[in-house]
C-alpha cells in the first residue's frame, strides 16, 4: 500500500478515488513514564518516554489506515495528513486520513 | 477523467474488539492489587523507619515544639491522680528502663484519649468522668500506655507518611476523578488494618496490666460496653464495617476480652475499686 | 463505606445508558452512511473540472461527551498504559457523525462532490468527564444543472 500526503503522483495517474480513509489510535502513558517526565521537569531535554508512546501511536494509526484502504480495494492513499490532540489527562490520539486511490502507471 | 466514488469501508477497524466489562474487571482488579500491595509496603516499613527513631528523639521534637496539651495545672488532683494509677500500672506493662510517660488533663467534653509522639498521653474530663469504677479507668491509662511502649504514634507516623505520599503519587496520576478518588479510598482502607492491629495489641497489653493490678478484667469489660453504649444506638455497624474503622468494632473487642479473659485463667467480673471521692467530684465539676 | 455504593451505582447507570446510546448511534451512522455514499467526500485539493461548478465551503461538528463508566475506565487506564478503548469508540463515532453532516449540508445546497475534506478534534469541558468536539470542512462542489448523483456500493 503506498502511502504519499501528496496530491498527485509523478509516475502513476490516479484512475479513481474510493473515499476517505481515516485511522486513529489513543493512547495513554503509565505511571513509571509520567515519573520519569516529572524529572524531566526540573532538567529539561527529550521526554523520550512520551516520544516512544507517540510513535507507538502513529504506526498503529498508520495501519488502521492502510486496513481501511486495503478493505476498499485501493492501491494508494493519497493526501494523507496527520493530527493529534489530547483526549483525557495522559491521553493522546494520533488520527491520520487521507483519499484512497486505484492507480495506473502513466 | 478520475471517476469519483465513496465505497464504505470495513466497520469496526477503529475501535479495538473486546467486551468493555471484561477490560473494566481486569483493570479494576489489578489497580486495586497494586494500591493494597503498595499501601501494606509503605506502611510495613514506614512503620519501621518510625520505630527506628529512638524514643530520646520523640521526647526532644516534643519537648521543643512544646505543645499545650489540655488547661490542667501540673497540681490538678485529677492529674495527679492519673500518674499514681499510671505508676502502678507500670510494671504489669513492663515499662521500659528510660521510658517515661508524661500525663495531660483537660476539662473539655470531648470523650476520647490519646496518645502522642514523646510519651505524651491526654485524657479528657468527658470520657474520665463517666468511667463508674477505679478499674475501667485503669484499662484506658493502660491502654494509652500501652501505644506509648509499643512506639505505636511513631510507627503510625511513619507508616502514615509513607503510604500517603505513594497514593498522592498514583492517584495523581489516575487521570480522572472518579478512578483516583476509588483508588485513594482503597488506599486508605488497607491503611486501616495497621491501626487496629495496633489497638488489638493495645488492648491485650492493658488487660494484662490491669489484671495484674486488680485481679480481674472488670475494667475492660466494662470499658467497651460503655464506649459501644456511648456510640448512637440507631447505629448498627455492618458486618463490612469492620474493615473500614480504625478501630476494632466494639463486640470484637468485647469478644476479645472474654476471650483473653478465658487465656490468662483471670475472672472476667470481680469486685470494683471505686474512684476516690475527691477525683470524683472533680471530674463532675463542671468548669 | 457507602461512598463505594455510590460509585458502583454511578458505573452502572453509565454502562447501561452509554452502552444503548452508543449502539443506537452506531446503526444510524452505518445507515445514513450508506445513503450518504452517493455524495463523495474527498481530501484532494485539486478539484473535479469536468464541468464549471460554483464553491462553497461546508462544515459538520458535533460534540459527543464520555459517560461515567468510559471516565472511570480511562483513568484506570492512566495506571498501565496502553490503548484507551473506552475513547476509540467516541472518537470515531464523532468522526463519523461529523462527515455526515458535513455531507446533509452539501446534500442541502444540491452539491455533487465536496472536496479537500478537513478534520478538527479537540477536547471539549473544562473538567473531569471529556467531551470530544470533532468538526469536518471542506469545499463543495455545486453545479448549475443539478448532478445525478451516482449508485450506491453498499
Amino acid at each position: 500500500m503506498l502511502l504519499s500526503n501528496l496530491e498527485v503522483l509523478p509516475e502513476q495517474t490516479i484512475v479513481r478515488h474510493l473515499g476517505l480513509v481515516q485511522g486513529s489510535s489513543v493512547r495513554s502513558k503509565h505511571v513509571g513514564r509520567d515519573l520519569g517526565a516529572m524529572f524531566k521537569n526540573l532538567v529539561g531535554g527529550e521526554l523520550k518516554g512520551y516520544t516512544e508512546l507517540l510513535q507507538d501511536s502513529r504506526e498503529e494509526a498508520t495501519g488502521r489506515l492502510v486496513e481501511q484502504a486495503r478493505s476498499l480495494g485501493a492501491d494508494a492513499v493519497l493526501n494523507v495528513r496527520y493530527s493529534t490532540s489530547s483526549i483525557a489527562a495522559g491521553a493522546a490520539e494520533i488520527f491520520v486520513y487521507g483519499t484512497a486511490v486505484t492507480l495506473a502507471p502513466r | 477523467m478520475v471517476d469519483y466514488e465513496n465505497r464504505q469501508p470495513a466497520e469496526g477497524i477503529n475501535v479495538t474488539a473486546g467486551h468493555p466489562l471484561r477490560r473494566f474487571a481486569i483493570l479494576s482488579a489489578s489497580a486495586a492489587l497494586l494500591v493494597v500491595l503498595l499501601v501494606l509496603a509503605t506502611q510495613f516499613a514506614g512503620a519501621l523507619l518510625g520505630r527506628f527513631v529512638p524514643f530520646s528523639a520523640e521526647q526532644r521534637v516534643m519537648r521543643s515544639l512544646d505543645i499545650e496539651f489540655g488547661d490542667a495545672p501540673v497540681d490538678d488532683p485529677v492529674r495527679h491522680y492519673l500518674n499514681e494509677l499510671a505508676e502502678r500500672l507500670a510494671p504489669g506493662l513492663d515499662l521500659p528502663a528510660g521510658m517515661e510517660v508524661t500525663i495531660h488533663y483537660d476539662s473539655g467534653d470531648t470523650f476520647n484519649a490519646f496518645a502522642t509522639l514523646g510519651g505524651n498521653l491526654l485524657f479528657y474530663r468527658g470520657l474520665l468522668e463517666r468511667m463508674p469504677n477505679e478499674n475501667a479507668l485503669a484499662m484506658v491509662v493502660a491502654h494509652e500506655m500501652a501505644h506509648v511502649i509499643h512506639r505505636d504514634p511513631a510507627a503510625g507516623l511513619g507508616g502514615g507518611v509513607a503510604s500517603a505520599l505513594v497514593l498522592a503519587a498514583l492517584t495523581g496520576n489516575a487521570g480522572t476523578a472518579g478512578a483516583s478518588d476509588a483508588l485513594s479510598r482503597a488506599g486508605l482502607l488497607t491503611g486501616m488494618q495497621f491501626t487496629r492491629r495496633m489497638e488489638r495489641r493495645a488492648d491485650r497489653a492493658a488487660s494484662g496490666a490491669v489484671a495484674a493490678l486488680y485481679g480481674h478484667l472488670n475494667g475492660a469489660a466494662t470499658l467497651f460496653e460503655l464506649i459501644q453504649a456511648e456510640r448512637a444506638p440507631s447505629r448498627r455497624p455492618g458486618w463490612l464495617e469492620r474493615f473500614s474503622t480504625t478501630h476494632p468494632l466494639d463486640a470484637d473487642r468485647i469478644e476479645a476480652i472474654t476471650a483473653l479473659a478465658e487465656e490468662m485463667g483471670v475472672p472476667l467480673h470481680g469486685a470494683a475499686t471505686p474512684i476516690p471521692p475527691q477525683v470524683s467530684a472533680a471530674l463532675s465539676r463542671t468548669p | 463505606m457507602y461512598q463505594i455504593y455510590g460509585v458502583v451505582a454511578l458505573l452502572v447507570i453509565g454502562y447501561g445508558f452509554g452502552q444503548l446510546a452508543e449502539r443506537r448511534h452506531l446503526k444510524s451512522l452505518i445507515a445514513r452512511e450508506r445513503e450518504a455514499n452517493a455524495l463523495p467526500a474527498i481530501a484532494s485539493r485539486f478539484p473535479a473540472t469536468d464541468r464549471a461548478y460554483r464553491q462553497q465551503l461546508v462544515g459538520g461538528s458535533v460534540v459527543i461527551a464520555s459517560d461515567y463508566f468510559k471516565t472511570f475506565v480511562s483513568g484506570l487506564i492512566n495506571l498501565f498504559g496502553g490503548r484507551v478503548t473506552p475513547f476509540e469508540s467516541l472518537i470515531d463515532r464523532a468522526r463519523r457523525e461529523a462527515l455526515l453532516r458535513m455531507k446533509a449540508e452539501a446534500q442541502e445546497l444540491g452539491a455533487g462532490y465536496v472536496f479537500n475534506v478537513k478534520y478538527e478534534t479537540s477536547r471539549i469541558g473544562a473538567g473531569r468527564v471529556p467531551a470530544m468536539e470533532v468538526l469536518a470542512y471542506g469545499t463543495a462542489l455545486i453545479a448549475d444543472e443539478p448532478v445525478a448523483l451516482r449508485a450506491t456500493n453498499a
